[in-house]
């Protein structure tokens, strides 16, 4: 659906079904220069599992307008406000990389206490190196096209997808090229400049999962499990694939969830 | 570590990683119709499109998948679908874009069943066609009415060779929002990537060069992801809610592969031309060598140009890379590597000579193919192209006299050795 939201178009994928905020409402965060396409095999599957879901387009990204947010905090609470704006008040928040940051902020400021937070393929820091930062500047679709090859796994390198005839590059490529061409530099930077992650994560009083790939060069597994040991009882999997486990592994994420989820009722 | 595999390598292995549990090297033959469901709910699951899998043959294959997935990354596309035959393909494309009451700008110079589809039959659902020159851009151009839904050409005609210009038609394509559709049939990925471009959809033959061995039968689209499917009034088959699915809205829900996600879910489901396992294991075979044998054409068919321009009994040879060629310069930049290797060459005596070369060669096939591994040879004018009137066959740049060749990857020698014998019958015949 598309809402005019703080003046922008806004687009928000709700998995194929009407947004129903009386229900436990999924909301998906992408990740950097990525859109709500991340979760194609997550939002559907959970809106028709009787959940209602919410996969925003953060600004600049896939169909939403305005300007993209310039630090974490500030995706939170573009976020947050979202969230108040549709009435949205038991919230499973699922992060994706960047979205997972996003997350951790988002805990601190929205005022109904989490359902549970869901962290896939991400840490509590994103450190980006400078040679990405200065390309995607200068250069963002080649520089989202260096991304799409590193944050596969042997998946992506050798077209193998569980939708059939689907191409993990192809597709990422041109996913990342729907956003705005600043989308991409804004969303880096925003990683890297993030450094209240260890503080955030040690705020969390809500039940975690964090699913985590064994072959992820973005948001290395070494940092992936660094963060999960700052979580009281946070459930870990990892899985064998890169960084985009959403749509590299997207049956055993689902799968995952879902028994996650089974054991909070 | 991810890689970003070259195009030899894709060849070969991309779309398949041995399973664990048989290390089948090759890709496994799942020669079924459907498969068994977990449960109702991995059933409901499938049949929503939540996630990926396989409902029944007619829809997806495991074998047909790695066949599609090998050929989206061969040609660097979002997506790809194999169906039956190359005819399919560009029918399941018209049928999932256009409606009745909307249009399409073609290439006058195409094959004889491409402007057959799109001047016979489609006007009868409502979708009419205008023909243009396809060197021309600016004739493209004008030609765009507001109810155009797509762009078709072949970017190598058969058989008159001519050469799209596709970067220039792409840039007006693309700022009319209007897809370009390309049937790549004659460059294969191997000779030129549209969507490097600026193309959108891709069109193949499968059953020639990329099969290449004349075994199997079978077409693929190929969706280059880049095409913003977003304005509903336009393009309401992928943007708009599908009359199944709770409504879905294509574009929404796949971005990049809305289209194909479209074709399998309406094409597919009620047209069923679905390609079957063993073909789709018998193309995959031929892609493995693809590189090798496109390489050998490219030689083969420089050989060959060669001798027929050389040749007393040539009237004229036409082939793109021959500087004499009217589009030579466009086949330069876009076709680097060759431009493919079917030649066509008139010999002198006329349609009469043109048949008696044809009965008279012994290694070359007579037949109504190309791209095949072995050498081929038609006489447009009395087989594929005959339906045709001769004004027709003009616009389409045919003559009476023209052989259509398709040079194949036997040693040039042999070949050259056998169409003397060709020319030897048809000189007594002059004399």
């Amino acid at each position: 659906m598309i809402i005019n939201f703080k003046g922008a178009k806004t687009y928000i994928g709700t998995g194929g079904k009407s947004l129903d905020n009386t229900k436990k409402t999924f909301c998906f965060l992408h990740g950097a220069g990525q859109n709500h396409l991340s979760f194609i095999q997550q939002a559907r599957f959970f809106a028709y599992k009787g959940y209602s879901v919410v996969v925003p387009d953060m600004p600049a990204h896939g169909f939403s307008d305005g300007n993209p947010c310039k630090s974490i905090k500030e995706n939170a609470e573009w976020i947050n406000d979202l969230l108040v704006e549709l009435k949205l008040k038991n919230v499973i928040i699922t992060g994706h990389s960047q979205g997972c940051l996003v997350a951790l902020e988002l805990n601190k400021i929205f005022k109904y206490p989490l359902e549970a937070i869901i962290f896939v393929a991400g840490s509590n820091e994103i450190p980006v190196n400078q040679f990405l930062l200065d390309l995607s500047k200068e250069n963002p679709q080649k520089a989202s096209q260096m991304m799409v090859i590193w944050g596969h796994g042997i998946d992506g390198d050798m077209s193998i997808n569980k939708w059939p005839g689907h191409s993990h590059y192809g597709e990422g490529n041109n996913i990342m090229c729907m956003n705005q061409p600043t989308a991409l530099n804004c969303d880096l930077n925003s990683c890297n400049d993030y450094s209240d992650g260890k503080d955030a994560t040690k705020k969390i009083k809500v039940p975690t999962l964090a699913v985590l790939a064994k072959n992820d060069q973005m948001t290395p597994l070494k940092s992936g499990l660094k963060f999960v040991e700052l979580m009281e009882n946070c459930e870990t999997h990892i899985l064998d694939c890169g960084h985009f486990i959403p749509s590299e592994r997207p049956l055993e994420l689902n799968s995952i969830i879902n028994s996650f989820l089974s054991k909070l009722e | 570590m991810s890689e970003n595999y070259k195009f030899d390598t894709l060849s070969l292995h991309a779309g398949h990683i041995p399973d664990k549990e048989t290390g089948s090297r090759a890709v496994p033959i799942y020669q079924t119709t459907s498969y068994v469901f977990n449960s109702t709910e991995e059933a409901a699951s499938l049949y929503n499109m939540e996630v990926g899998g396989h409902l029944y043959t007619r829809i997806s294959n495991p074998t047909v998948a790695a066949l599609e997935q090998r050929l989206a990354a061969l040609e660097g596309g979002a997506s790809a679908l194999a169906c039956s035959s190359g005819m399919a393909a560009m029918h399941l494309v018209i049928s999932a874009i256009c409606s009745s009451g909307d249009h399409i700008v073609a290439s006058s110079k195409m094959y004889g069943a491409n402007i057959n589809l799109l001047q016979h039959t489609m006007p009868r659902f409502g979708v009419n066609t205008d023909f243009v020159n396809p060197n021309d851009p600016e004739a493209i151009k004008k030609a765009i009415k507001p109810n155009t839904k797509l762009v078709f050409g072949e970017v190598i005609g058969n058989p008159g060779l001519d050469i799209m210009d596709v970067p220039e038609t792409a840039k007006i394509c693309n700022s009319e929002n209007i897809p370009l559709v390309l049937d790549a049939t004659f460059n294969t990925p191997y000779l030129m990537q549209p969507f490097k471009h600026g193309a959108n959809i891709i069109v193949h033959s499968l059953t020639k060069w990329l099969g290449g061995h004349g075994i199997a039968i079978g077409g693929a689209i190929v969706n280059g992801g880049n095409f913003d499917w977003g304005d509903k009034d336009k393009f309401p088959t992928i943007s708009g809610p599908h009359f199944a699915l709770g409504g879905i809205s294509f574009w929404e829900e796949f971005g990049p592969s809305a289209l194909i996600a479209k074709i399998r879910a309406e094409g597919m489901y009620n047209f069923g031309p679905s390609l079957s396992p063993t073909n789709a294991f018998h193309l995959m075979q031929g892609i493995e060598t693809l590189p090798l044998r496109m390489k050998k054409h490219i030689e083969n068919t420089h050989s060959i140009l060669d001798f027929l321009v050389n040749h007393e009994m040539v009237k004229w040879v036409k082939h793109p890379d021959l500087e004499t060629h009217p589009d030579h310069e466009v086949a330069k930049r876009i076709l680097p590597k060759g431009s493919g290797s079917i030649v066509a060459f008139g010999i002198k005596g006329g349609r009469e000579a043109g048949k008696l070369f044809i009965e008279s060669v012994q290694l070359a096939s007579h037949l109504a193919n190309v791209g095949d591994a072995k050498t081929l040879l038609i006489h447009p004018g009395s087989t594929t192209h005959s339906h045709l009137s001769s004004e027709a066959m003009k616009e389409g740049g045919l003559t009476d006299d023209m052989i259509r060749l398709s040079v194949g990857l036997e040693d040039i020698n042999d070949i050259k050795k056998d169409f003397e014998r060709g020319f030897k019958a048809v000189k007594k015949l002059n004399k």
